[in-house]
């Protein structure tokens, strides 16, 4: 008996580059992303979209990469964590999850950055209730929330131009 | 350090006691971080696990026939294939040692199983979808047994015994046979008279408890990877709190000599005490010698929630109090019943110890048993045993000052243990702050601020009060640190890191070479590169691990002084040592000479690497006290929490941010077992709620900003006076939460979590 099923060719647009992959049509675009792109920067919690772990861009748009079928994202950009270091520079929610002490295993913190950063990109100054709503999907078991709401809250006043 | 090498601890904290950032922050916020999952080796198979559909069965055969001849299939291991553990065997971890028969049914079921989740094969095959597949055509054949599933329904007389060798130890009449009942245990003092002085008590507390089953919540599901190479060595990465127990259980497991064993600490996605047994390394291994390829095993949120990992303990736990009309204790009284799971063995004593340690009382009556039931092995989670019996402790505690109308915070004022005093054991209490921690609490906002209006007559607020304290262990720490030739240290750690001890080490080792952060580089090291280490649990780490680098940096920095003073050409003891460069004395030269310098001199003379072992530290206990308010929805019984702040003694704290962290992470975990998170078993034994939509966890939603206060009270002959931090946060949660709610509500809740449901039984029984 074989359990063998028909590979497909998946396309996708990951971090600006195009890449092509022999998959299976059952594949998960998280699947695609870490195991046939190597891009193990987004993790797998849970496998049902609970924890947000997860989470990717898509077309800008915060979704949890778990729930997406890899056969569905044909034509749309999507964003993960490898690609917010542009030219050396991180992102500022990543240098102010370091700088306020917002992560700690960092199992949850590749999924809080891309919620984060889809948030501020549609909301450039967000109160801290705004943030918790934003980030309310990606459960951290380590820090409580308080520092990340902080770090967040800081990356949007340096974007600002404001002293955090 | 001062100018003759002597050390003064912390006296210039120049980069201890800072908020430094981590030094892995970076590689976090990268993605770059390497956990097991993430990892991929050539010709690497994947394995997967079946697992016992009953809660208690007989197994009486497995077929593994079909799921072999599956195209993809490579090996499939069961019981038959390893080697016996048998009953009682151990391995050295801490006092007690660990069980390694428990360790061993944990990870393959032989025989019979004991809940429903229990692995019972271990398949690897060239894809997870065909190892899936080929799961399903493993023929077992089960004989179900009768299953017991709460710790009422096993302490019965009449119930099914599910070990036939577990006999109650500790009565005072041994038991003629069998029974569910593992241990009883016993404190006491004040001469019996303890029933007595009940019943002359001006008021009495009383709270018949029950904890439900919780998880540690670790957002990242058990991982490892496993290569048996061409010359019989193992190497396993994994996600683990400490590498050489798990090498020491795989070893055991698979009767493999242990320098043909290497672990390699990998990161670690959370681990709480959940990640200190190994859950399918050793599979993983034998998988690897069978096919000569590298084996991964992951495992899904459903399997580590259905049996695949150990939930910390459900209990049922009865305290009853009493004191004089003035608040004076007199009696500490209480039945303490808690879960092992499916395996015996979780003596009650510690538990109950650290229940009462924090209240001065002439009579204590604590009797504690451990019972089995056919859920998962039981295994630790932040101070194992400590909220649950807190979440009994200081309610019944909190109802004896509403009857005689003394404010909490009097109260425990009026009877807090202090220094020297006798601990429920017999000894005298370490160092400790309590009383600074209570004035601080009564000086504070979170006290003295009003409790505020709610804004419909349905909402009712009340503010709780309750303390916690953990013993913790100190066990054993080894580091060594090594010189490059650069001059600068680096350090290898024989534990790994679960809570920032990269960082804090970092810092301790720059302030001992008076050099920045910058210049110091610690590692994990793995199994044949670093000395014997207990692992990260038991808010050890920080601490004990301080004191190996400060015996390895005090040994490098006395091997450079020796060979400046050569270069120099003068006495090393002589010479002024100031951030990283020594200085000949000016009546001598006054030539100076860096680190560095003397490294690139000296490189083939012999490499410094200089070794630090600490064994049996004195204790750091924790100590803490927290205070919430909440406002219940007397319509839904939806419980907010309104406001949280947790003081708490943490000796010195190496990192304020750090250690924040600690505690805010603690507490809202505490959070969700008090109000949402619990174990929902069938009468089947089949966990309801296995996925993380169900088994309610805190999101940034449910919870407060909860505001850490540090307290100071260093503890003598430690270096840094580091007390353990990372386990007594949660311990508090449970009852805190409840006082708030009672006090909201006017009765209390009885069950933890206190889920909207039961909140509403309690209204309506006070209405």
């Amino acid at each position: 008996m074989s359990a063998a099923v028909a590979k497909t060719v998946i396309t996708c647009h990951v971090n600006g580059e195009e890449h092509t992959v022999l998959g299976d049509p059952r594949d998960t675009l998280l699947e695609v992303l870490r195991d046939r792109l190597g891009l193990t920067g987004t993790k797998e919690g849970c496998g049902n979209g609970n924890c947000g772990s997860c989470t990717v861009l898509a077309d800008g748009v915060a979704v949890c990469a778990c729930l997406v079928l890899a056969g569905e994202t044909e034509g749309m950009q999507i964003t993960t964590v490898e690609g917010l270091t542009l030219d050396g520079k991180r992102h500022a929610v990543q240098q102010a999850l370091i700088d306020h002490g917002g992560t700690q295993c960092g199992f949850c913190t590749p999924g809080i950055i891309m919620s984060a950063v889809a948030l501020l990109e549609t909301n450039p100054q967000p109160s801290d209730a705004e943030i918790r709503h934003a980030i309310a999907g990606n459960i951290c078991r380590c820090t409580g929330y308080e520092k990340i709401v902080r770090a967040i809250s800081a990356a949007a006043s340096t974007n600002a131009g404001l002293s955090a | 350090m001062n100018d003759t090498g002597q050390i003064d601890w912390g006296k210039r904290d120049s980069v201890v006691g800072k908020r430094l950032p981590r030094v892995d922050g970076g590689e976090r916020v990268e993605g770059t971080a390497i956990y097991p999952a993430d990892m991929s080796l050539p010709g690497m198979l994947h394995a997967k696990t079946l697992r016992s559909p009953h809660a208690h069965a007989k197994i009486v055969s497995v077929d593994t026939s079909k799921a072999a001849a599956l195209a993809g299939v490579k090996a499939i291991v069961t019981a038959a294939d390893f080697h016996d553990v048998p009953a009682g065997a151990t391995i050295p971890m801490g006092e007690a040692g660990y069980d390694m028969w428990m360790v061993a049914r944990i990870n393959i079921a032989k025989d019979k199983v004991f809940w429903v989740g229990q692995p019972v094969a271990y398949v690897a095959a060239t894809d997870v979808h065909i190892a899936e597949t080929a799961l399903g055509l493993i023929d077992v054949v089960y004989e179900p047994l009768p299953a017991v599933m709460t710790i009422d329904e096993a302490m019965q007389p009449t119930a099914p015994v599910i070990h036939d060798n577990v006999i109650t130890t500790g009565l005072d009449q041994a038991p003629h046979g069998p029974s569910n009942v593992c241990s009883r245990a016993l404190i006491e003092r004040g001469d019996g008279l303890h029933e007595i002085a009940i019943k002359n008590a001006a008021a009495t507390g009383v709270m018949d408890a029950t904890i439900d089953t919780a998880h540690q919540g670790y957002i990242e599901p058990q991982a490892a990877v496993a290569q048996v190479d061409s010359n019989g060595m193992a190497t396993v990465w994994v996600a683990t709190q400490g590498q050489h127990t798990t090498e020491l259980m795989i070893s055991r497991m698979l009767d493999r000599p242990q320098s043909r064993v290497k672990v390699v600490p990998v990161e670690i996605g959370g681990g709480f005490g959940g990640k200190i047994s190994i859950h399918g390394e050793a599979a993983c291994v034998l998988l690897s010698e069978l096919t000569g390829r590298a084996v991964k095993l992951v495992l899904t949120r459903e399997e580590v929630f259905q049996g695949g990992s150990g939930p910390p303990a459900a209990a049922r736990h009865r305290i009853e109090v009493a004191a004089d009309s003035d608040g004076t204790l007199t009696a500490i009284t209480g039945v303490y019943r808690q879960d092992c799971g499916g395996l015996p063995g979780l003596p009650a004593s510690l538990m109950m110890q650290a229940s009462a340690a924090l209240y001065q009382c002439p009579h204590l009556h604590l009797e504690g048993y451990d019972v089995v039931t056919n859920k998962p092995r039981t295994e630790a989670y932040r101070g194992p045993g400590g909220i649950q019996a807190y979440f009994a402790m200081e309610q019944a505690m909190d109802a004896l000052c509403q009857r005689l109308d003394i404010d909490p915070l009097a109260f425990r004022k009026k009877n807090a243990t202090v220094t020297g005093a006798t601990m429920p054991i017999g000894t005298p209490m370490p160092p400790i702050g309590l009383t600074t921690i209570l004035d601080a609490v009564g000086a504070h906002g979170c006290w003295t601020d009003p409790l505020g209006e709610s804004e419909a007559a349905h909402l009712k607020r009340g503010r709780g009060l309750a303390l916690g304290y953990w013993r913790g262990t100190s066990m054993t720490s080894a580091c060594h640190i090594s010189i490059s030739g650069d001059g600068r240290p680096m350090v290898t750690m024989g534990s790994a890191d679960i809570s920032g001890t990269r960082t804090t080490m970092a810092q301790v080792a720059a302030e001992q070479f008076e050099l920045s952060i910058d210049d110091v580089l610690v590692v994990m090291g793995d199994t044949k590169s670093v000395g014997y280490s207990d692992g990260a649990a038991g808010s050890r780490l920080a601490r004990t691990m301080a004191a190996a680098v400060v015996e390895a940096s005090d040994k490098a920095m006395a091997e450079l002084r020796r060979r400046a003073g050569r270069l120099l050409q003068a006495e090393p003891e002589t010479l002024i040592y100031r951030h990283g460069v020594f200085e000949a004395p000016p009546e001598n030269s006054g030539v100076t000479i860096s680190l560095a310098e003397i490294m690139q001199a000296t490189l083939t003379d012999g490499a410094i690497v200089e070794t630090g072992v600490s064994t049996k530290l004195p204790l750091g206990v924790e100590v803490g006290c927290h205070v919430a308010d909440v406002e219940v929805d007397t319509e839904t019984g939806q419980v907010t929490v309104l406001r949280y702040t947790a003081f708490q003694d943490v000796g010195r704290a190496l990192n304020p941010t750090a250690v924040e962290g600690q505690i805010e992470g603690s507490v809202v975990q505490g959070l969700g077992w008090a109000l949402t998170e619990g174990f929902d078993y069938g009468d089947d034994g089949r966990l309801r709620n296995a996925s993380m939509l169900d088994y309610r966890m805190p999101t940034a939603l449910d919870v407060p900003p909860v505001e850490a206060v540090i307290i100071e009270t260093p503890v003598p002959d430690v270096p840094y006076g580091l007390r353990g931090v990372g386990e007594v946060p949660i311990v508090p949660v449970g009852g805190c939460i409840a006082n708030a709610v009672a006090r909201a509500i006017g009765a209390r809740v009885a069950s933890m979590p206190m889920t909207p449901e039961r909140v509403l039984q309690a209204v309506k029984g006070a209405a």
